[in-house]
C-alpha cells in the first residue's frame, strides 16, 4: 500500500495527534495578536473576572490542534500518510467545554465519522472527523468536527 | 448600526454590527502558518499555485484568529463579555491572500436569557467580507453576555 487515499479511510479510525503544554507567555503572545481581552492577557484583570485567571483564547486551543495534525501527518510513515490533503471548507459543532489556564497540557485526537463522496469534485471526498482535546485527567475540554477533503485514487 | 451595547439587554434579534479593516500581509500569513498550520499552501507562494487554493492563502485558523481580532476590537471588546461557549458552524468560502482587507458584519439571531445565571447567550452571524466584497468565512457562534442589574 501506497499513501492513503479517500478510499482507504475508514469510519471509526482513531488516531492521538499529540500533546502540547500552554505556557502562561505562549497563551499571552497568542491572545496579544489576536484575542486581547482581559482574561487573556492581564493578570490581574483574569484574577478578578469571571474565569479567575490567565485563560487561553479558544482560537488558540484550536489553532494547536492544526499544529499537531500537520507535524503528526508529517511524521507518519509513507505508507500511512495521506494523500493531498489538508484544504477544508470549514468546521462544525465546535465546544470549549473547559477554560485551558497555563500549564495544562493537552492530548488531541480525532476519529473518522464520516466520509462523502462529492459529485462537484469527483477526484475528492470529503472526511469528516471528530476532534477531542482532554487534559491530563482526561477531562474533554475541547471538541469539534472537522472536515477535510482527501484525495481519491486515481482511476486507471 | 448600534454604538457600545454593553450588556445582554442592551441586544436585540436582527440588531448589526459592523466592524474591522484588517489589512492581510504576505508576512503575517507565513508567520501564523510556520507556528501553527505550516501547509506548503499557507508557507510558499509557488507551491500555494499548484495547491487546491491556487495561490498563497491564510490558513482558516489564522482567519478565525484575524477574525476574533476584528470583533475584539470593535464592540466586544466595551461589552462585558465572558467569552465564547463555541462555534455551531464555520465556513470557509472564499482564501484570504496577502493585501486582502478584512472586516466583520455580524447580526444577532437569537436571544436566549441564562435561566438561573445572570448571563445570557446571544446567537450571532459573523460574516467576514474581503475587499471585493466576497464573504470569505461565515461563522454562526452563541456568545455569553452579562445582564444588567444588582
Amino acid at each position: 500500500m501506497s499513501v492513503r487515499y479517500f478510499e482507504d479511510i475508514a469510519i471509526g479510525t482513531k488516531q492521538v495527534l499529540g500533546s502540547y503544554t500552554f505556557t502562561e507567555d505562549a497563551i499571552m503572545d497568542f491572545a496579544r495578536k489576536y484575542d486581547p481581552q482581559p482574561f487573556h492577557i492581564d493578570r490581574e484583570a483574569a484574577a478578578r473576572s469571571f474565569y479567575g485567571g490567565i485563560i487561553a483564547s479558544g482560537w488558540h486551543t484550536i489553532a494547536v490542534f492544526m499544529k499537531l495534525a500537520v507535524a503528526s501527518r508529517e511524521s507518519a510513515p509513507a505508507d500511512q500518510r495521506r494523500a493531498a490533503a489538508g484544504v477544508s471548507p470549514g468546521f462544525e459543532n465546535l465546544l470549549w467545554h473547559k477554560p485551558v489556564r497555563p500549564g495544562m497540557t493537552l492530548t488531541y485526537s480525532t476519529c473518522v465519522l464520516e466520509t462523502v463522496e462529492l459529485k462537484s469534485r469527483p477526484e475528492w471526498g470529503l472526511v469528516k472527523t471528530r476532534i477531542e482535546a482532554r487534559d491530563a485527567d482526561g477531562t474533554l475540554i475541547m471538541s469539534f468536527t472537522g472536515k477535510g477533503f482527501v484525495q481519491r485514487r486515481p482511476r486507471k | 448600526m448600534s454604538s457600545e451595547p454593553r450588556y445582554f439587554e442592551d441586544f436585540h434579534i436582527g440588531q448589526r454590527f459592523a466592524f474591522g479593516h484588517y489589512e492581510v500581509t504576505k508576512a503575517e500569513i507565513i508567520a501564523f502558518a510556520k507556528e501553527f498550520d505550516p501547509q506548503p499552501h499557507h508557507l510558499d507562494e509557488e507551491a500555494a499555485k499548484h495547491s487546491m487554493l491556487g495561490g498563497l492563502s491564510a490558513s482558516g485558523w489564522h482567519i478565525c484568529a484575524m477574525t476574533m481580532r476584528i470583533v475584539v476590537d470593535g464592540v466586544f471588546g466595551k461589552a462585558e463579555s465572558r467569552g465564547g461557549a463555541g462555534v455551531e458552524d464555520c465556513r470557509w468560502l472564499k482564501p484570504v491572500r496577502p493585501s486582502d482587507v478584512l472586516r466583520v458584519e455580524a447580526e444577532i439571531l437569537e436571544l436566549t436569557p441564562h435561566p438561573r445565571k445572570p448571563l445570557g447567550f446571544a446567537r450571532m452571524q459573523w460574516n467576514v467580507f474581503n475587499q471585493r466584497e466576497q464573504v470569505a468565512m461565515m461563522i454562526n457562534t452563541p456568545i455569553f453576555a452579562r445582564r444588567d442589574g444588582p
